[in-house]
Order: structure tokens, then C-alpha cells, then sequence
């Protein structure tokens, strides 16, 4: 039974310097050898944006970009992506302005509880710095790594498709009546 | 959730890759291989048969080959499913596994070399214990297999990989590489009927690629996959079919996601002259799964008759 | 308003925007400082009611709130007011609370279903280098439960485990992999017990019950809650039936599966006061069950509810493994982080209960429902968190939006060996409502109607009385209905569609908060109370308990404030999370948030507006009530020019104390029947919401997809239509997981076979259908600028209207829920070997020939229509109860005119013999009622 004869955990892992550029910024920690990107990113470099859902892959709270692709960070193995740019929720805006793609999540209802809300903005990012012109079939095969509890998924929808209208220069940045309430920094310094 | 310790090991060569492993083996040190962990990984967090060393092939350059005779075996699914270059069959297979996101990390060979999954199984260490373990990964306690109990020999855990039914079907070939070298063989002898074992890899031996016949830009047919969402979920029950255009005697039909393998059913096909309607009866005869994915074997031995009737459908 | 009402001063061109005065070119002084907007907005006509000069318009009537609308944000999509931080990462929630020398706790679990706890011993993990705390059930006897009725879980098993999963002790080291290391280490032994798993068998009497309530406990079962009830006239439903249906069902249970595990952080700060983070719906429970078990005043317990990834009721309990944080943290004297993996979010589970349910429903000549019979036996699991409430709510919440002839509820609650089932969206109502639904669709085809004109003809109407005395005001049910069909083009398609597409209809009615609260001592304590706080900058600051668990309550709260003061949303702040500052809030379940809370913030914003008000008046010599507010001024209704600025007023008013302070509470009128049970069920208000759902079903797979969604629902006023609508579609992909995919499977040996998001099957982005939602405003007298509830009513629909559709596509019903494709399949299978059909798409399917009653019930709904309308406008204010429609006198009580109709709570012994499943748990004697009783 637990705990008998059975011990888990024997040996321990060696450590390594594990370098990368995260959210623009070089951070160097050291991680030990078997450490996964998503525990890093938390404990290590600061980025408590990047959550934790269920650590196997089915819910893409985790999701980050690594070189410009979107990845599920549970499921990458920190030390393999040594020496990549790392973009998490974080990293998103623009100095203190919100990227598009955050005002539009903000504005069309598609964060509610907003625990998903990081894993959506990465994934769909990603898709619009490819594709400014999805069409919903693609944007939904984009976030179908996506669990959301809250939404139902229809306004996240809505809200890309806002934001890819953005990036089409089709759509001011400023869109709801409301639209001063959702930059946080409306005359903030450009960085 | 915690990894289990173990050394990660990043070489940047095939012939790096093959050193590490005999010394591995030679110091006694048991390994796996990781190429885009996803199936690697969510085993490990459940402390599922860890090793002490990982050897990770993502940093070996010239895997990720993709064209219509040829597939690295680092190549991602992501990557085949979007690419104009791979056998649509094969890329329409990889477009229906998992999830998107999983899709960027997983590579074919993790597809092929996946390892075989049953819910008594495939669950977190404590809930294992709670079921006092089981043959597969029995920690030691000689546990019994919870799905066939009282034989305690066979694990028949289901292989629920979506692509080697399309390569089957298409007759591809893997490339081995090991400490004795290189093997080839067709992909059909690569699986052996049990859920531990799961194929002929020896120890120390990997992967390298598949290759496809050269006449396979000429073949069609289409893969079948069942699954109650179409995002994540493993194939209750998947089937591939192929034949030669305007050719139906050259008709391949293979399944997925029944037993401990993949398997193409040469031999119901030859008997059935063809007829897909007896195809279907011959498989759904010939296979028996059993009761430890999430929806019943009756229904899945069920459905692959009508699996295979829209694989072959023109 | 009068008539030479003016709006405003026209924007000046000259007036620099900037909002900086430029000498002789304005015309009056600048607004007051904060918000973003330099100038102020001009009123927007279009969100002030049409009744009070506006053009927004009033289908309902007026509301007594009506004057303090200002249009600055009440009905317009409105972003959430913490969107910024979740969009950018900065949301905090649980796991992200990172304290400095924090350490990890991990919690030992049974691997037992059921067994009693011989020993433990630590000294292995106590010993373990990094290992600081170690702590059992010996540290904290007290009991606790969300339900003052029936506390019964322990921090840890002090004698017994109850469920694989169930808590026994736990650690904290200095990281994660010894605090694992050291849970393995601890060694327990275990007497096993039989355990219980199917809920049946809790009926019967056994050795060991799992919990023991002495003289209260039903025979020796496992019987935790028990009810009966029986309304109305039930002696003449043999002669008058024309058409009765028999449904029989089972429910899987459904767990929340929000995206955010549990987690905790707990610390005592230097003055030795606990501060404990956890994403808690209810933290004011949690609050003084902490209290409880660790032996602490409530005022030396600060409890901060961090951001929370979704509740849906599943964060509602106080939970053990807060308490062992505490416990833990208190030992070490550090603070104590415990984050729960997916798997032990499963064992904590408080899902939907797995049920069994049986109805019956009566129909007679004229398509009246003469008879509604429900009984339900559901599976509590190992606790009984909610248990009691859920008991009721699965039969009262049946019994609208129908008029009855008669009512008939047994239900039973019991606790098997499983993790505790206890409170989801839509809390108890979900699978009875999925019962009816469906048994009325199959009335309908037996009378040969329309399902939805058979509804539209028996609706109960607005200000009218359940056949139990609930007390309905606002009802927008028949809207809903109309849209629905309307949308979906209902007409075209009902019956008409070929083999594998379907369409169907379900309703739903759900409290708008709770009439009673949980817990209530002191004695009359109001349900709400918020707080303002204004000072010199004119910055409000709101403290509210209400927790904000992603449905957008903090964003309410603030919308009303800033509405009734004239205030841009960003002038007003919500201070939600911390127990120090907020007034007692009883937390975010039954749906009472929006109902309460804003109403006791509109009731302390009112107590600043007449201060300010009265401040201005005085400024400019005019009586308050000739002044108005909008956008942070406030003038002359006559003349624009003549004003003050919002700061200005608010100076004046703040003379003498410095800072502007209120205080407004809510409490719920006085109502409900006087039986024993009677305030289960009763709220201040009910939401009620109408679907049709069109699916496509693979005839040979059995695989359903759901196309499209029309969906109303009635929530009195949308605050945020925005809001509104992301809880509609949201209850939908809810609602549409529980009817298609989602269960907890109890394998053959009773553990939970799927405690991971792969194999308990949420719906992904492709599973949703295309939702349109539909918002209805019936509005509520005494709502908030008459708002009820949405967040839970939307998800009841979604159910029925499924299965119904399924019906249409295959001609199949399906009683077992979820309709995985096997289930379906084999329904398919059978129903083809019954009538020796080959092939599947060879199906009869059900077609509609009207029969007579179908233009009577036409012309019935036409007359009620008008009945309604004039209700609802409250032209007619003349009392209205159930029953009317079967001939009753609506001024007197139904039990005085009819001598067959009844009122009773108890079973009497002739009933005994003919109760369903649940019923007979009516059987069994309380211990005090047996001889030798134990
Ligand atoms: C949520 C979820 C859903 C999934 N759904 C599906 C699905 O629908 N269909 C499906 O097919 N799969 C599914 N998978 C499994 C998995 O993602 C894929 O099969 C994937 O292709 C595996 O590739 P990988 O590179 O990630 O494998 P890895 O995890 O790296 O490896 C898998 C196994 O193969 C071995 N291996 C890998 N490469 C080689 C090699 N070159 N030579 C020898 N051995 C090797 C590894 O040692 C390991 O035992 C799912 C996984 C998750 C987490
Ligand atoms: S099939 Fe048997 S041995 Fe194999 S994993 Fe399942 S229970 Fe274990
Ligand atoms: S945490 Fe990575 S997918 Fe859920
Ligand atoms: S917003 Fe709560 S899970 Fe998506």
C-alpha cells in the first residue's frame, strides 16, 4: 500500500543553467535537468500569468510562445528550449498598451473568469501574427487546444475576430464606448 | 505535478544519440526517449515507469524531414498535417490528433512509438495505489492486470495512435537505428501484440524515419477516426483504407485503437474479395477490444464496420 | 418629466477638450475631476427609460428605480472592470499567491473508499530533512459543513475515511518533492469497511452507516435527507387524465471543471492573525468555518479571496484543505502554499449528483397539466455539503413556470462512499428540470399538439403563486417562448426535418438568490450590505463582499453606483476581496449576487446622491428635487447652465466630515407558505429562460452534434447585456457538456475511472453550436432597475431542448444522460431489430398531425397572453394563485374552496406502500421513533 516498500523518488536530477529570453528580458536560473518550461516560467522567472490547469496537456491555460510557435508549456521540457524567445501572456502589450488582441478579449466578453484567459491570448496571437485574415474555422482549430469553462467559447471567437480586424487596419484600436476604460495607460509612454 | 528524477540527455547528432544509449546500457542505467513528450511527459508527471535518463532526440538535426516518400520521425504533427507534401491521408490522420497545441509538440515517431493507454493505468500514482497497482507498471508488486484479471502475463492496454493505420495502409516502412546499426522493416511487422512490449524496438534503439513506397502519390483513401470530441480525444476506434486509383483490388484496410496494435487486415480483406460490406463483417469478427478506453468495446467493435465502410468509401 | 425639460448645453466648439477652463467660454463650471472623459457626456437618451424622458423602451412598465437612471452605463456592454488584469496576466489567483519563506503543503488521501482510520504515524515524515509541519484529524476536532444542519466533514478523518480521496493528513517542507515524499511517508492504518457506491443500496439499513445522527438518523441507512410533499388535487387525476407519460432517468454526475485547481495559501501574520488566500465563492462560510476548527475569533481571521478561475458552485464550501493550510501554517510558522493537482479537484469534486429520477405527468381533456409526480433519489457522496437544500430543490423548482392541477415530490438524498456531490450551476434544478421537459415534448405527441403552444398554455402569469406558495413577480416566460420559436423558425421545422436532424424545445425557472440565507445569526441580518466611501477627489471606493468569480459581480456592483451618482465607470473602484473591509456578504451561489448586492449598493449610492443633492441644492438655492445628475455635474433640470460640478457638491457635503460615507443593505420581503420545507426554493425573484436546440445525429454512430442554439432568457433587465450574453452561451457549452459528454464514471470497483480533462469530456470549441442569444426584460419589481438572475437559470434549458431535438432526429428517447454516442447507438440498434429495419436512415420518425386540443390550447394562449401583458404592466393588480386555471377563486386559499386539495408534508401510512425509488425512504422510523433506538 502507500507507502510501504515503494518509494517514488530516489535518485535526484543534476542541475543546469537554463537561459532564455522571456518576454524580451535574457533571464539565466539555474533548472534542474528533467524541469518543464511551465514550472521554470512560474517558480523562476516570475511569469505567474502562465497557469497551471491540469498539467497534461487538456486545457492550454499553459500555452506559450516559443519562437513565435504556440506550445502547451506543461508538456515542454525546459532545458529543450534553451536559448528561445519566449513570449507569455506578459509579454503581450505593448510597453503599457494593451496588444489588440487584449483589448478585444476585454471588450467583446472573452475573458469571464479569465483563469483560461492567458492560454487564449498566446494561442490566438499566434494564429494573427500569421493570419490577419482568419477565417472562423481557422480560428477555432487555433484555440480547439483551449479549455474554457466560462465562455462557451462564442465571444472569444468574437474577440479575435475583432482583434484580427485590428491587424487588418479595418478597425480603429479604439472600438467600444468604452474603449478608455480598457487601455490602462491611455496617454502612456510608448516603450 | 512533480517529475520523477531523471537526467536529461540532448544529443546533437544520431551518432551522439546512439553513444549515449550504449553507454547507458552499459552502466546498467535504464532510458527512454523523448521526441515531443507528449506522451512522454503526462506518463512521467503520473509517475508511470520513469527512468532514471531520458534521451531526447528534439535536438538532432535532419529528423524532421517531410515529403511525400519520406517522414523524419522528429517531424511535427503540426507540421505534417499543414504540409501539401505529405500523403493526405497521412496529413488528414495527423490533423485529428490531439489538439492543436499538442499537435506543435508531437512528432510521428512519438505517434507510432505511443505508448498503449487504459484507464487503470493511465492515472496519477496515488490512484494507482488505491487500486493496489497493476501489471503494467505493478511497482514491484507482482499486481495482476485489471482488465483480464488472473492470467497476470498480458497487458492488452489499447494503442490509440491516429497515423500507423494510414502508413499501413500505404505500406510505409520504419528506419531503426541502434547499437547494432540500422534495421528496416515494413511498418505492419513493427508492432507486437502486447500492451507492454508494444513494438520490436530494442533496447537502445530508436527511430530514425518511415518511408513510403514511390508509387504512393497514386493511391487514395481516407482515415476514420471515432471520437466524442473532435479536440484531445484519443481514437475510441480509427480505420484507414487505401487502394490504387481505379484500381479497387488493390484495397488496404487497416484499424486503429481495438487492441494492444494497430493492425491491417490483409488476410479478412483477400477473403472478402473486395466486398467491403464483408470486410467489415471479417474485422468486426477478428477484433476483440476490451473494455479500458472511455466508451465500451461492444460499441467500438461495433462501430468499426462503419468505420471501415466510409474509409473505403470513394 | 416636464415637458421644457432641457438636455444640456450644447458643446461649445470653442471649449478646449482638455477640460481646462478657458475664460468666458464656458458656460459652466467644469465637470468634476477623474474619468477620462475632459468634458462632460452628453445624457444618452437611449439608456434612460422611455417613462422617465429617455428612449430606452419600457415593454414591462415602470420600475421604482426609474428616476435614478442617468444613462451613464446601466443596459450598455460593458467590459468587466477587472478585464485589464486577467488580459494581462495580472489576475491573482490562488496558486499565485507567492508569500516570502513560503513553504508547500501536500494533503495524505485514502486509497480507501471506505475504512476506519486505526492509527498514524509520523515520525518517518517528521524525520524527513525539509519537512517543517506535520498535521491529523487529532489538530482539529470540530466539525464543519457549509450548512449549519448538517456539519459533518473534519479537516482531516478523525475516525473514519469516507471516500478514495478523502483527506487523512498532511505535510509541509520546504519544497514540493519532499513534501511528497513525505505524505508517502506517513504511515495509516486502515480497518476497511464495506463500502457503498450505489445509491440504491444507501436506502436499505446497514452495520456501519457513513455518518451517524443519533436520535435524528433514518433507521440505520444511509438516508442523509429525506422530503415529501403533496399539493394540489391528486384523488380526481385517475378520472381526468387523457394523456400520461412515465419517464424514468438517470443522471452521471457532472463535476464544475472550472480551469483553476483549488488552492490555498495560508499565514499567520506577525500580530498571529490568520490571512488566508483562497479563490472562494463563499468566503464569508469559509470564514467561520475556519473559526470553528482552528479555534480563532472571526476577527483574528483576515480571508482574501484571490481572483478565482471559475466556481460554478464548486468553490462554495469551506474546504479541508483550507483548513489544513491554516493548520499547517500555524505549526510551521510559515506561510503554506497547497496547490491541488486536476485529480484531487475531482476527489473534492461538490458536482451535480448522480441521480435517478422518475416523473410522471398527468395531462387532461383540455391539455392541462393536471398532475406532476417527481421522485429522486440522488447520490451525495461521501458529505453533505448542499445535500439538504438540493433534497428540495429537486422537486420544488419543478413547479413553475406551469400552472398544476396537483404535486407530488418524494426525494432522498444519500451518502455513498464517492466524493461529495453538492452544488453546481443550477443547483438541484438541472436534472428534474431535464425530466419534465422531456415529459412534456412527450405529452404534446401524445395529445397530438404543439410542444411549445401546450407550454404558452399553461404558463403560470407574472405576480401569481406556485402551487408550493412561491411567490413569482416578473416573469418572462411567454416572451421567451415566442422568441424562440420565432428565431429558430420553429414552425417550419418541428416534425418536418428529415431522419438525423432535429429540433427541440426545453424551458427553465430558477431562484434569483435565496429568500433565507444560510447562515443567520445574528438573527435578521440583512442578506447584502455594501459600503461607499467617497473622499476629496471624488474617487468612490465600494466595499462589497460579493465574490467576483468571473460572472462579472464586481463589474455590477460598480455599473449601478456609477449610474446612480453619474459616474464614469473608472471613478469607481470595488474592494471585493479582503474580510477586513468588506461588510458580511453571504457569497456568490443561488444566483443571488446581482439581485442583492446591487441592490444594497443602488440603496447606499441613493444615501449619497440625496447628500449631494442636497448640497448642490444649497449652493444654488433650487429644492434637490428640481436638480439632476449626469456625468459629474449636477443642475437645474430646467436650464443646463445653471449647476455645479459633481466635486464641487461633494466638497459642500463633505464639510463637516471629510469624507462621504454610506451603508445600504438588502433584505428579502417577508413571503412562502408556512409547511415544513416551505423555504426551500423561495427567492425575491425567479429567472425564466426558453431554448430551442437543433442537433444533427449520425444514425449509424449514434453521434450527436448540436448546430444551433436559440436562447432566451429572461433576466429582468440586462445591467450588462454583454454579461448577460457570455452567461447564456456560457451555461449553454455548460449544460451541452453535461447532455452529451460529461460524467464521473464509477468503474466496476467504485474508484472515479476519469478524475483528468481528457477522458471527463468538456466540450471543446467545436462542440459549440452557433448560440443566438436572446435576452428577455421582464422587469422585476424589486430587482436592481429590475435585474434578476443569469448566470445559473440559462443552463437548465439547454438539456431538454437536446434531448428533445435528439427525439426529433432518430425517433429514439434516451433516458440516461449524458447521450454518449454508444447510448444512442444502441437505442438506434434496438429500436431497428425491433421494427427488422436494415439500414438506419430507414427510421420512422415522428411526424405531427394536430389534433383538435391544438386549437384550443391556441386560443387558450392568445386569452393569457393578454392576462399576462396586463399583469405584467400591472394593470390587473389582482391576486393570482395556482389553480386558477383549473377553477379556482384566486383570493382564497386553494385548501379552503376544494376539500380534495392538499397540503402535506408527510406521507401518511396509506401512501407508504406506493412511493417510488426515493419515496421509500419514508419507510425507515427516525432512531427516536424506534423502539430501542439508538
Ligand atoms: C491530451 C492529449 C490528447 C492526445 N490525443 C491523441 C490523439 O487523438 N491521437 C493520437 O494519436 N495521439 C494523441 N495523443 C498522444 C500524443 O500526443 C501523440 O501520439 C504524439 O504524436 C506523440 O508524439 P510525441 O513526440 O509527443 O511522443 P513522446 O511523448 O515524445 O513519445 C511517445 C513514446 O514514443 C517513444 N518515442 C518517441 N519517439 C521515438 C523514436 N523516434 N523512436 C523510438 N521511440 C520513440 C517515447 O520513448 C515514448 O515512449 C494525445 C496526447 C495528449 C496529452
Ligand atoms: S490492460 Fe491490464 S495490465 Fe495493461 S494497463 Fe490495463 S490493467 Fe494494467
Ligand atoms: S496546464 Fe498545460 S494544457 Fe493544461
Ligand atoms: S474565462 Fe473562465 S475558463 Fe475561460
Amino acid at each position: 500500500m502507500v507507502g510501504e516498500e515503494h518509494v517514488s523518488m530516489i535518485p535526484a536530477a543534476t542541475s543546469k543553467v537554463w537561459s532564455a529570453e522571456v518576454n524580451g528580458q535574457k533571464h539565466e536560473v539555474i533548472a534542474k535537468s528533467n524541469s518543464i518550461l511551465l514550472d521554470v516560467l512560474r517558480d523562476k522567472t516570475g511569469c505567474l500569468g502562465v497557469k497551471r490547469g491540469c498539467d497534461m496537456g487538456t486545457c492550454g491555460c499553459c500555452t506559450v510562445m516559443i519562437d513565435g510557435v504556440p506550445r502547451l508549456s506543461c508538456l515542454t521540457m525546459a532545458h529543450e528550449v534553451n536559448g528561445c524567445e519566449i513570449t507569455t501572456v506578459e509579454g503581450l502589450a505593448n510597453g503599457s498598451h494593451l496588444a489588440p488582441i487584449q483589448q478585444c478579449f476585454a471588450e467583446h466578453g472573452g475573458s469571464q473568469c479569465g483563469f483560461c484567459t492567458p492560454g487564449f491570448l498566446v494561442a490566438s496571437q499566434a494564429l494573427l501574427n500569421n493570419n490577419a485574415n482568419p477565417t472562423e474555422k481557422e480560428i477555432s482549430c487555433a484555440i480547439e487546444g483551449n479549455l474554457c469553462r466560462c465562455t462557451g467559447y462564442q465571444q472569444i471567437v468574437q474577440s479575435i475576430q475583432a482583434a484580427a480586424a485590428i491587424h487588418r487596419g479595418e478597425a480603429d484600436a479604439v472600438t467600444s464606448n468604452n474603449a478608455a476604460h480598457s487601455d490602462p495607460h491611455p496617454d502612456g509612454p510608448e516603450m | 505535478m512533480l517529475m520523477p528524477p531523471f537526467e536529461l540527455h540532448q544529443p546533437k547528432s544520431v551518432s551522439e544519440a546512439c553513444t549515449i544509449a550504449k553507454e547507458l546500457m552499459l552502466a546498467g542505467d535504464e532510458f527512454d526517449w523523448i521526441a515531443g513528450g507528449t506522451d512522454l511527459i503526462p506518463n512521467y508527471k503520473w509517475h508511470i515507469n520513469s527512468k532514471p535518463h531520458v534521451i531526447s532526440l528534439a535536438g538532432i538535426d535532419g529528423l524532421s524531414e517531410i515529403s511525400m516518400t519520406e517522414i523524419g520521425c522528429m517531424a511535427r504533427l503540426h507540421d505534417i498535417a499543414e504540409s501539401e507534401d505529405v500523403h493526405p491521408i497521412v496529413s488528414d490522420a495527423a490533423s485529428k490528433v490531439a489538439s492543436s497545441l499538442i499537435r506543435r509538440n508531437a512528432t510521428l515517431g512519438g505517434n507510432l512509438c505511443l505508448d498503449t493507454r487504459c484507464f487503470w493505468f493511465n492515472q496519477t500514482e496515488e490512484w494507482r495505489s488505491s487500486i493496489d497497482w497493476c501489471h503494467k507498471c505493478d511497482c514491484g508488486t507482482g499486481a495482476d492486470c485489471r482488465v483480464i484479471p488472473n492470467q497476470n502475463e498480458l497487458c492488452v492496454a489499447t494503442y490509440q495512435g491516429d497515423i500507423a493505420p494510414t502508413l499501413m495502409v500505404l505500406d510505409a516502412s520504419v528506419h531503426l537505428i541502434g547499437p547494432d546499426g540500422t534495421r528496416v522493416m515494413p511498418l505492419v511487422e513493427f508492432y507486437k501484440l502486447d500492451g507492454m512490449t508494444r513494438n520490436v524496438l530494442q533496447p537502445g534503439e530508436f527511430m530514425l524515419k518511415i518511408t513510403l513506397p514511390d508509387d504512393v502519390a497514386d493511391w487514395t483513401g481516407s482515415y476514420r477516426k471515432l471520437r466524442v470530441r473532435d479536440s484531445w480525444d484519443f481514437p475510441e476506434a480509427g480505420a484507414a483504407a487505401a487502394w490504387k486509383k481505379g484500381d479497387r483490388t488493390t484495397l488496404r484496410v487497416a484499424t486503429t485503437a481495438l487492441e494492444s496494435i494497430p493492425r491491417r487486415h490483409d488476410t479478412e480483406v483477400s477473403e472478402s474479395n473486395g466486398d467491403v460490406k464483408a470486410i467489415c463483417d471479417a474485422v468486426f469478427k477478428s477484433t476483440k477490444p476490451v473494455n479500458n478506453t472511455s466508451l465500451p468495446p461492444r460499441y467500438r467493435r461495433n462501430m468499426i464496420k462503419v468505420l471501415i465502410k466510409r474509409a473505403c468509401e470513394e | 418629466m416636464s415637458k421644457d425639460y432641457v438636455q444640456q448645453a450644447g458643446m461649445n466648439k470653442d471649449v478646449r477638450v482638455d477640460g481646462k477652463r478657458v475664460a468666458g467660454k464656458l458656460r459652466f463650471n467644469p465637470p468634476g475631476s477623474g474619468g477620462s472623459r475632459p468634458e462632460m457626456a452628453e445624457r444618452d437618451l437611449e439608456f434612460i427609460p422611455e417613462l422617465e424622458g429617455g428612449n430606452e423602451p419600457q415593454p414591462a412598465g415602470a420600475h421604482s428605480h426609474d428616476s435614478f437612471r442617468t444613462g451613464t452605463t446601466v443596459g450598455k456592454r460593458t467590459p468587466l472592470v477587472d478585464a485589464n488584469a486577467k488580459v494581462t496576466g495580472q489576475a491573482w489567483y490562488g496558486d499565485d499567491i507567492r508569500l516570502p519563506n513560503e513553504i508547500i503543503g501536500r494533503i495524505v488521501r485514502s486509497p480507501y473508499h471506505y475504512a476506519k482510520v486505526k492509527s498514524i504515524d509520523t515520525t518517518k515524515a517528521e524525520e524527513l530533512p525539509g519537512v517543517i509541519a506535520v498535521s491529523t484529524g487529532v489538530d482539529a476536532p470540530s466539525k464543519f459543513g457549509v450548512l449549519p444542519v448538517t456539519k459533518d466533514e473534519h479537516a482531516m478523518a478523525v475516525e473514519k475515511v469516507r471516500h478514495v480521496g478523502d483527506l487523512v493528513a498532511c505535510v509541509a517542507a520546504t519544497d514540493e518533492e519532499t513534501a511528497r515524499q513525505a505524505a508517502a511517508l506517513i504511515e495509516v492504518e486502515y480497518e476497511v469497511l464495506d463500502a457503498i457506491h450505489d445509491p440504491k443500496k444507501g436506502l436499505l439499513d446497514v452495520d456501519e452507516p457513513i455518518h451517524w445522527r443519533g436520535p435524528y438518523h433514518i433507521g440505520s441507512t444511509n438516508v442523509q435527507k429525506r422530503v415529501f410533499q403533496e399539493f394540489g388535487d391528486r384523488e380526481s387525476l385517475e378520472d381526468t387524465t387523457k394523456a400520461f407519460h412515465n419517464g424514468k432517468w438517470k443522471f452521471m454526475g457532472v463535476n464544475h471543471g472550472f480551469t483553476e485547481p483549488h488552492a490555498v495559501v495560508a499565514h499567520w501574520d506577525s500580530n498571529g492573525r490568520l490571512q488566508l488566500y483562497t479563490p472562494q465563492q463563499v468566503p464569508h462560510y469559509a470564514h467561520r468555518a475556519l473559526a470553528t476548527v482552528l479555534e480563532v475569533p472571526m476577527h483574528q481571521i483576515n480571508v482574501i479571496r484571490t481572483f478565482v478561475g471559475g466556481g460554478f458552485g464548486g468553490k462554495s464550501d469551506p474546504f479541508p484543505h483550507e483548513m489544513c493550510a491554516a493548520i499547517l501554517a500555524r505549526k510551521a510558522g510559515r506561510p503554506v502554499r497547497i496547490t491541488f493537482d486536476r485529480e484531487e479537484v475531482f476527489w473534492v469534486n461538490r458536482g451535480r449528483h448522480p441521480s435517478h429520477i422518475e416523473v410522471k405527468i398527468n395531462a387532461n381533456d383540455d391539455a392541462k397539466i393536471s398532475g406532476f409526480e417527481i421522485d429522486a433519489l440522488i447520490d451525495g457522496g461521501g458529505f453533505a455539503s448542499f445535500g439538504h437544500v438540493t433534497s428540495y430543490y429537486n422537486g420544488v423548482l419543478a413547479t413553475a413556470p406551469y400552472e398544476l392541477g396537483s404535486f407530488h415530490y418524494t426525494g432522498a438524498r444519500v451518502w455513498t462512499n464517492k466524493p461529495a456531490s453538492g452544488a453546481m450551476r443550477g443547483h438541484g434544478a438541472v436534472n428534474t428540470r431535464c425530466a419534465i421537459e422531456v415529459g412534456l415534448d412527450d405529452i404534446a405527441e401524445k395529445l397530438q399538439v404543439d410542444p411549445i403552444d401546450l407550454r404558452l398554455a399553461n404558463l403560470l402569469p407574472p405576480h401569481s403563486k406556485t402551487i408550493t406558495g412561491f411567490r413569482i413577480t416578473s416573469n418572462g416566460m411567454r416572451q421567451a417562448l415566442e422568441r424562440v420559436r420565432e428565431g429558430s423558425n420553429w414552425d417550419e421545422k418541428f416534425r418536418k426535418l428529415p431522419i438525423g436532424k432535429g429540433i427541440g424545445i426545453g424551458c427553465g425557472f430558477f431562484i434569483s438568490g435565496s429568500g433565507l440565507p444560510i447562515h443567520w445569526d445574528p438573527h435578521n441580518f440583512p442578506h447584502a450590505t455594501v459600503h461607499l466611501q467617497i473622499d476629496m477627489d471624488g474617487g468612490v471606493t465600494v466595499h462589497t463582499g460579493a465574490a467576483d468569480i468571473g460572472q462579472g459581480s464586481s463589474t455590477a456592483v460598480a455599473q449601478v453606483v456609477a449610474e446612480v451618482l453619474a459616474l464614469p465607470l473608472e471613478m469607481v473602484h470595488v474592494r471585493s476581496h479582503e474580510s477586513d473591509t468588506s461588510p458580511v456578504d453571504l457569497g456568490s451561489y443561488s444566483s443571488r449576487v446581482t439581485f442583492m448586492n446591487a441592490n444594497a449598493a443602488i440603496g447606499a449610492a441613493l444615501e449619497i446622491r440625496e447628500k449631494l443633492l442636497n448640497a448642490a441644492g444649497e449652493m444654488l438655492e433650487l429644492p434637490p428635487e428640481k436638480l439632476v445628475l449626469n456625468d459629474r455635474r449636477i443642475y437645474f433640470k430646467k436650464d443646463p447652465t445653471i449647476g455645479v460640478s459633481y466635486l464641487d457638491a461633494l466638497h459642500k457635503s463633505q464639510e463637516d466630515i471629510g469624507a462621504l460615507i454610506a451603508s445600504g443593505a438588502y433584505r428579502t420581503p417577508p413571503m412562502g407558505g408556512v409547511h415544513k420545507g416551505a423555504a426551500a426554493g423561495l427567492a425575491p425573484a425567479y429567472s425564466f429562460s426558453a431554448y430551442v436546440a437543433e442537433v444533427e445525429v449520425d444514425v449509424d454512430t449514434g453521434l450527436i452534434k448540436c448546430t444551433d442554439v436559440w436562447a432566451a432568457h429572461d433576466c429582468g433587465k440586462a445591467l450588462n447585456p454583454l454579461a448577460v450574453e457570455g452567461q447564456i452561451i456560457g451555461s449553454c457549452h455548460m449544460g451541452l457538456g453535461q447532455v452529451l459528454s460529461e460524467q464521473m464514471v464509477y468503474g466496476r470497483t467504485g474508484h472515479l475511472q476519469n478524475p483528468n480533462f481528457l477522458e471527463y469530456k468538456i466540450p471543446s470549441v467545436h462542440e459549440m453550436p452557433n448560440v443566438t442569444p436572446i435576452i428577455i426584460e421582464s422587469c422585476d419589481p424589486e430587482g436592481p432597475f429590475g435585474a434578476k438572475e443569469a448566470g445559473e437559470g440559462p443552463l437548465l434549458p439547454i438539456l431538454p431542448a437536446v434531448v428533445n431535438a435528439v427525439y426529433d432526429a432518430i425517433g429514439v428517447r434516451v433516458n440516461d444522460l449524458p447521450l454518449t454516442p454508444d447510448k444512442v447507438w444502441a437505442a438506434i440498434s434496438k429500436k431497428m431489430k425491433r421494427e427488422k429495419i436494415d439500414d438506419a436512415r430507414d427510421l420512422p420518425v415522428p411526424r405531427l398531425d394536430f389534433s383538435e386540443l391544438q386549437k384550443k390550447l391556441i386560443k387558450r394562449s392568445a386569452e393569457h397572453k393578454i392576462r399576462d401583458s396586463r399583469r405584467q404592466r400591472r394593470e390587473d393588480e389582482g391576486p393570482y394563485l395556482n389553480g386558477v386555471l383549473f377553477g379556482l377563486d384566486p383570493t382564497l386559499p386553494p385548501e379552503e374552496q376544494d376539500e380534495t386539495w392538499k397540503i402535506s408534508v408527510k406521507p401518511d401510512s396509506s401512501q407508504l406502500d406506493n412511493l417510488g425509488l426515493a419515496g421509500t425512504a419514508w419507510t425507515k422510523k427516525e432512531q427516536r421513533h424506534m423502539e430501542g433506538g439508538k
